[in-house]
């Protein structure tokens, strides 16, 4: 009896990883379609529904939650959009998914208001800490001599650093801080039961955040550090190739070529099976 | 005039509209060119496009892979809202970013790699929007899951077109008996302005409270029902993947739609040189 207290089964996790995808992906579609507020230069962004799968990693399973989560933003206001970004999507993911689990992790008692409190700032603070070092790199990475051009990497650092303090301080507080404190007391104990749990107490949660979980965590940033890193190879192994093919020319020549017979070969072909069905 | 403008864009935006173009998005146009094409072949198609941009720096080619994507885009027929979102997106990146390097002694000369940034940028979106909004979401669902990816997304993917519209009126549901019990503040001046802002912020917040403990409800019914129906054995189980996967074809169509767009780009590459 205890076990199944202890820890949700794997159909609970599934339930929460669903619920946390629904509903964060309802969200962050929203936020996808709504232009943000401009007060003065001060961007009013509410790209802000954090608040979601905070609230849900403190009262289930962090891991589901966080996964869930990271799973819905990308599938709902992503893929259903048409705005999918690729390999970058990836770094987005995985910073979703860090932040939450981290504040998940962080909450013994979710009645206790000054461990949500600062779980939430802490785990919004990581996502956006993380998604600003990504991006900075992302621009330098896309633009050639980034250096060189005039005023471009000062104004970089500029916007994404005033994006990280304004994101923080108005989105951070306003959305993430303030909702998490105002649900997670007055979830507790009712939406466990739902899913057929025991809420969280100081007996049953996950335990502390240990060494190997923070290595586990370093690694996960890193991959998506990597997974934007990996243009800065990509280049490289290409120009390689470029200066290896003297006869680069020639080999475009051949690729075309082959398109062509292609082309036509699959023309006839088609006009031929075409033929043979009616 | 202002105040026409905004009234106008807020109808636009309201809950029903959004519902209406996301379901359009997803499932309107099944019978266009790049609907028809197998999943398989439009998921590397993307990779190429989605990619290669980035790496490269080479004005034609770009603009070739730019002038592509536009004409598949063109022909996925995606709507309106979807394209809005890309503008305002792509815009608001490089706008703001060279207004900003203004400030900081930039001149003309800031504006061409940002230039050469905004086509990388929306030659990779472009590519996306052909390809994840023109497929039908259970033919990409089925593309994915051939090619590995793990099942939860495929999952997630039809799970979330299905019970998008539900979970978007069970929102407007919950928000509108909150705005039928409350009283919103005049939105007169600027303090009303800020006023009506932060009620509406508050309705929002608020409105997850009971939309939480439905959607828990909610998604244990569906997960039981996965589970009575065998789910997690055939996630794992080969003879249903190949079952579920019997039904992509590669066809002669597939095989143009690639070699039309190689014949393209090696021909813009050899009219440069």
């Amino acid at each position: 009896m205890e076990n199944t207290q202890t820890q949700a089964n794997q159909s609970q996790k599934l339930m929460i990883f669903v619920l946390s995808m629904a509903l964060y992906g309802l969200a962050t579609l929203f936020t996808e379609l709504i232009p943000s507020f401009q007060v003065g230069i001060v961007e009013l962004s509410v790209e802000f529904f954090l608040f979601i799968p905070l609230t849900l990693a403190m009262l289930f399973d962090p891991l589901s939650a966080a996964l869930g989560a990271a799973t819905g933003e990308v599938v709902f206001s992503e893929i259903m959009l048409g705005q999918f970004g690729g390999l970058g999507e990836l770094e987005k993911f995985l910073t979703v998914t860090i932040g939450v689990y981290v504040a998940g992790r962080m909450v013994k008692d979710p009645r206790n208001m000054k461990q949500v409190a600062v779980a939430a700032i802490t785990g919004t603070a990581l996502q956006l800490a993380m998604g600003m070092i990504v991006d900075i790199c992302k621009v330098e990475f896309a633009i050639e001599e980034f250096e060189a051009v005039a005023g471009l990497p000062e104004s970089v650092y500029f916007t994404e650093g005033f994006a990280f303090l304004n994101d923080l301080l108005f989105s951070g507080i306003l959305f993430c801080l303030l909702p998490t404190m105002f649900l997670v007391p007055r979830l507790y104990g009712k939406i466990e039961p739902l899913l057929g749990m025991e809420p969280r107490t100081e007996k049953t949660y996950l335990g502390d955040i240990n060494f190997k979980t923070v290595i586990v965590l370093i690694v996960g940033f890193a991959l998506a550090l990597v997974s934007q890193m990996a243009a800065e190879s990509g280049m490289t192994l290409i120009e390689w190739e470029f200066a290896w093919a003297e006869s680069f020319e020639s080999i475009i020549f051949g690729i075309f070529a082959a398109a062509v017979l292609a082309v036509v070969a699959l023309l006839v072909l088609r006009r031929k099976q075409n033929k043979v069905s009616e | 005039m202002t105040k026409k403008l905004s009234t106008n864009i807020l109808d636009k935006l309201s809950i029903d509209y959004l519902r209406n173009q996301v379901l359009k998005n997803a499932y309107g146009n099944l019978d266009t060119v790049i609907a028809k094409r197998d999943p398989r072949v439009l998921l590397i198609w993307y990779l190429f496009f989605g990619l290669v941009p980035w790496f490269v720096d080479d004005l034609y080619f770009l603009m070739a892979c730019f002038v592509l994507v536009l004409v598949t885009t063109y022909l996925a027929k995606i709507t309106a809202l979807v394209l809005f979102v890309f503008a305002i997106g792509v815009f608001s990146q490089s706008g703001y970013l060279f207004i900003v390097s203004l400030f900081f002694g930039g001149d003309v000369n800031t504006l061409i790699p940002l230039l050469i940034l905004t086509l990388k940028v929306s030659t990779c979106s472009l590519a996306s929007i052909t390809v994840f909004s023109g497929l039908d979401p259970d033919r990409l669902a089925n593309g994915l899951m051939w090619f590995n990816f793990p099942e939860r997304l495929s999952f997630s993917i039809s799970y979330a077109y299905r019970m998008l519209p539900l979970l978007m009126s069970e929102f407007q549901n919950v928000l509108l008996s909150f705005r039928m019990r409350g009283k919103a503040p005049s939105s007169e001046g600027f303090k009303g302005k800020v006023q009506y802002l932060i009620y509406q912020v508050k309705m929002i917040m608020q409105s997850f409270y009971p939309l939480m403990l439905n959607v828990a409800k909610r998604s244990r019914t569906t997960v039981e029902a996965l589970e009575i129906r065998g789910y997690r054995n055939a996630a794992t189980s080969k003879e249903v993947r190949k079952l579920k996967l019997a039904d992509l074809q590669f066809t002669y169509d597939d095989a143009l739609f690639i070699a039309l767009s190689i014949l393209w780009i090696t021909a813009i590459l050899l009219i440069k040189r």
